[in-house]
């Protein structure tokens, strides 16, 4: 096996058409469609070569991602696909690298990965596919799930009420924390590209509809919910959408405003928040091989010499 | 004053968690290793820190088995303890592991506060039949201990431990300052040398016994070293770039030794946020090409498990190392067993592909990794090194081991090396289900891979006969491995009354209990097995050259429930395979006990 990351261009430009695989096997109108597209538009605006590409992911309808994408892909296990994707990055650091989790998949399950995922700082991409129920096993209430709503495990209307996941990576001191939704694919592509562009770990909220099991979940028709947030140095609001809703300015390196948007009952996309300072764990301990004093192979054993 | 003269001796020291017998013990370890003496050390260690001085779970100790010739296991019974006080000693004697000759040197110092309890504990070792040496550390030393703020006593009983075990003091002396060299200060090291030097006079004056085992310097370069220092020694020869753990006794100590040397030949070492994740890195990081292995021990392992059946189905070479303690659960973290054999045959759900190997020494640790690495990336199956505790702390003086240097590919792993593991190369491309399974960055190469079944193609298939293929090809690998595998290890003869079989661990006290069965004219013979799983085929007919076969094993068994290994052997084999030994009791086999119970199997 080899760890070579000699890139080369792609011989011709990429297309859409070159990363699909098989039809997608999600329910019509799943907004999981909506997502993979605004990821392959990205990849195909920005001419990611598919071979340096690697999509992760673990168990949920989110997870079945990567095998829709013609790139290299690890389709794993229930809530793991961070500890994997720090692995590739590790491995071979010239790679680019798209998470893509859900809402029980990183909030349930995977919330230990994920709140070390984002303290590490490592260089991925995260995207959070947030239908707000756990839907490949029917309809059961998720971490996300808003409060009352009726599901398999709770007919009586989900206890408790939703964690939010905005004002939880901010909490845990994400460098980088967006928000989009499935259906506003401009906004998404934007996010993507700016996600991408972030020296570290990414955190990118995205709401996804989820037509099979709460069709009310996201008012995809309507745009009088939610904001977006606007600066120079954020995420230019959705073309479609911008001027048939409120557009607020926001500071992406103001945290404490950006805490105050994440708590809001109104829904806003957007970047929140980015530090491009953040340390990262994968360039850390990279370095720590490149800086430790080189020894010969050939004399592991020469401090055990009696 | 006698001078006994012995080819095989074990004495003890037994102090409080925190007082430096384990340093005692190292520095003892040098000298002897200095005067060409073979050992075999087995540190006691408590599995708290600093549990309170004085109450019996602080007992820390060292047990050093002495003897002219190569010895392989830490034997049979103590012949000398020495104790710093009444509790430690008590606790000790549980074991039941002394010689009834054994003599007890005991230090008095906490009598005058502990009357009672010291009666109490003298009354016992005179009941035992114990010959009770009692002692006080002179008056200027016990200030200077003072001085110290308690320490420093370690060094006394090894001034005491020098003067029995016949001991050049100069190299003893030379080994202290190799041991604390760098962190004490002059004044300080200059207390500890005249402590050292106080010990030896006490025992000059109030012992009236010596003890010499002959010194048989061996030619060539030698090296002392304990299994999981070994195992990381092993790991950077053997081409690993990536190690991925999470702290658990006792496997932590790899994670600490990689830490220090990894990075100077290469290497990462990467402490996770949890089992699961140590595991899941090592495996997103050998799937975009870099070697990468994790380990763990038992309650790290059953955490690990999906990891192991998604990298078996996903065809991604992975190693894991168990280092086992006692358990179920938290069981025993300090103390040795063997009983995690089952949990990695089957611990993981579905019929996931593995291959099991076991080390049962110091020169197996540095090797394992090497198999483990050839036959993970060979084959892409998840493969295990299963240590123990025992194997892991146990340090041994060894020849220096020739180096592999695998930093290529697998297919440069020496000959020696897959000899030492009893098995052939594996000839010709072994049938993947899939064919070409490229590293990220490969141009032209993409491919996903699934935990869901898939096709030839890898691509997401639910359809029954493609299932079976993947169970029929994923068999063929260990089916592959199973025919490259020749006999395993066999002490005496090749067929007999009866036949102990053990793993891991357990290769010393059989071989010794095999040479002890041969001079006592017990009829029986031993064999040892490095890979535990696939067996090798021959097993049946080898097994049939003997009336019984049993075996020995640091893991529960009874009459109506067969230990790990005998049920493994039983179901592979048909025969009517039973415990010998199925002990857990955290304690490693003794060669003798072994033989009295063949004896009184055959009665």
């Amino acid at each position: 096996m080899t760890t070579d990351t000699v890139s080369k261009p792609a011989p011709t430009p990429v297309t859409i058409k070159d990363l699909n695989t098989e039809n997608p096997r999600w329910c019509a109108g799943c907004g999981d469609f909506g997502i993979i597209m605004g990821l392959k538009r990205f990849i195909v605006e920005r001419q990611l070569v598919p071979s340096q590409t690697v999509n992760v992911s673990g168990i949920g309808c989110s997870g079945r991602a990567p095998n829709y994408f013609n790139t290299y892909g690890v389709h794993s296990i229930h809530g793991r696909a961070i500890p994997i994707a720090l692995g590739v990055a590790l491995a071979n650091p010239g790679l680019n690298l798209f998470v893509h989790s859900g809402d029980g998949d990183a909030l349930s399950i995977g919330g230990n990965h994920l709140i070390h995922g984002i303290n590490k700082n490592f260089k991925a991409v995260f995207l959070m596919y947030d239908n707000e129920v756990y839907a490949l096993t029917k309809n059961q209430t998720s971490p996300t799930t808003r409060h009352e709503h009726p599901t398999n495990t709770q007919p009586q209307g989900t206890f408790l009420n939703p964690l939010n996941p905005i004002t939880l990576a901010l909490g845990l001191g994400a460098s980088f924390v967006a928000s989009t939704a499935d259906w506003i694919p401009d906004h998404l592509t934007n996010t993507m590209k700016a996600a991408f562009d972030h020296p570290g770990f990414a955190f990118v909220h995205i709401s996804q509809r989820c037509p099979h099991f709460d069709p009310n979940n996201f008012d995809h028709k309507n745009s009088n919910w939610f904001s977006f947030l606007k600066h120079p140095n954020g995420i230019e609001p959705d073309r479609r959408l911008a001027d048939k809703t409120e557009v607020v300015e926001h500071d992406p390196s103001n945290l404490a405003q950006a805490f105050q948007f994440g708590a809001a009952e109104r829904r806003y996309f957007g970047l929140f928040f980015q530090n491009k300072n953040k340390p990262r764990y994968d360039n850390i301990l990279h370095g720590v091989v490149a800086n430790a004093p080189k020894k010969d192979p050939s004399k592991i054993l020469d401090s055990f010499l009696i | 004053m006698t001078l006994e003269k012995r080819p095989v001796t074990r004495f003890e020291l037994l102090m409080d968690a925190g007082y430096g017998a384990q340093k005692a013990g190292d520095i003892l370890l040098g000298a002897f290793v200095g005067m060409g003496q073979y050992v075999y050390v087995e540190p006691m260690i408590p599995a708290e820190i600093s549990p309170p001085a004085r109450s019996r779970p602080a007992l820390s100790g060292v047990i050093i088995r002495l003897a002219d010739f190569d010895v392989t296991n830490i034997g049979n019974d103590t012949d000398l303890i020495l104790a710093s006080h009444e509790v430690v000693l008590d606790r000790r004697l549980d074991d039941n592991e002394f010689n009834p000759s054994a003599k007890i040197l005991l230090d008095m110092r906490d009598q005058p506060g502990n009357p009672d309890s010291y009666e109490m504990v003298l009354k016992r070792c005179t009941k035992l039949g114990l010959s009770v040496i009692p002692f006080n550390v002179d008056e200027p030393s016990q200030s200077i201990i003072k001085e110290l703020g308690g320490k420093g006593l370690n060094l006394y009983y090894l001034g005491m431990l020098s003067y029995i075990y016949n001991m050049d003091e100069e190299i003893v002396q030379k080994e202290i300052v190799k041991t604390f060299g760098k962190k004490l200060k002059e004044d300080i090291m200059a207390k500890n040398i005249s402590l050292y030097h106080n010990g030896y006079q006490l025992a000059k004056e109030k012992v009236f016994f010596r003890v010499e085992v002959q010194s048989h310097p061996s030619p060539g370069e030698h090296i002392l070293i304990d299994g999981n220092t070994s195992m990381s020694m092993g790991i950077i020869d053997a081409g690993f770039k990536l190690f991925s753990g999470y702290p658990i006794t006792p496997a932590s100590s790899i994670m600490h030794t990689l830490a220090k040397s990894f990075p100077s030949y290469g290497g990462m070492v990467h402490q996770a946020e949890d089992e699961i994740a140590a595991i899941g890195t090592a495996v997103g990081a050998y799937y975009a090409g870099m070697p990468a292995l994790t380990a763990t021990s038992g309650p790290g392992l059953s955490l690990k498990q999906e990891f192991i059946g998604f990298a078996s189905a996903t065809e991604i070479p992975l190693v894991v190392v168990d280092v086992q303690r006692g358990g179920p659960s938290t069981g025993m973290p300090t103390k040795t067993e063997q009983s995690d054999l089952l949990a990695a045959l089957c611990g993981s759900h579905g019929d996931y592909a593995k291959v099991i190997i076991s080390v049962s020494n110091v020169i197996d640790c540095f090797y394992a990794p090497h198999l483990a690495r050839y036959l993970a990336e060979k084959l892409r199956v998840p493969v295990f090194i299963m240590s123990d505790f025992q194997t892991a702390n146990s340090y041994k003086v060894v020849s220096k081991f020739k180096l592999a240097q695998m930093n290529g590919g697998v297919d440069n792993i020496p000959d020696f090396v897959l000899e030492r593991f009893h098995m052939k190369r594996l000839e010709g491309a072994v049938q993947m289900v899939r064919g070409s399974q490229t590293v990220p960055g490969t141009e032209g190469g993409m491919r996903r891979i699934t935990g869901i079944n898939t096709d030839e193609n890898g691509k997401i298939n639910y359809f029954s006969d493609n299932h079976q293929r993947s169970h029929a090809l994923r068999n063929e690998k260990i089916h592959h491995v199973r025919r490259a595998l020749t006999l395993p290890e066999m002490f005496g003869k090749e067929s007999n009354d009866v036949l102990i079989v053990g793993w891991g661990s357990s290769r010393g006290a059989i071989e010794e209990a095999i040479t002890l069965c041969e001079k006592n004219g017990v009829p029986a013979s031993g064999m040892h097995m490095r890979v535990v799983y696939p067996l090798p085929l021959m097993l049946k007919d080898v097994f049939a050259r003997y009336k019984k076969v049993m075996t020995v094993e640091v893991a529960y068994g009874d009459k109506l429930k067969p230990s790990p290994l005998a049920l493994l052997l039983r179901s592979e084999t048909l025969k009517d395979v039973h415990p010998l030994i199925a002990d857990a009791t955290g304690r490693p086999l003794r060669p003798r006990i072994i033989m009295n119970k063949i004896q009184e199997v055959l009665k």
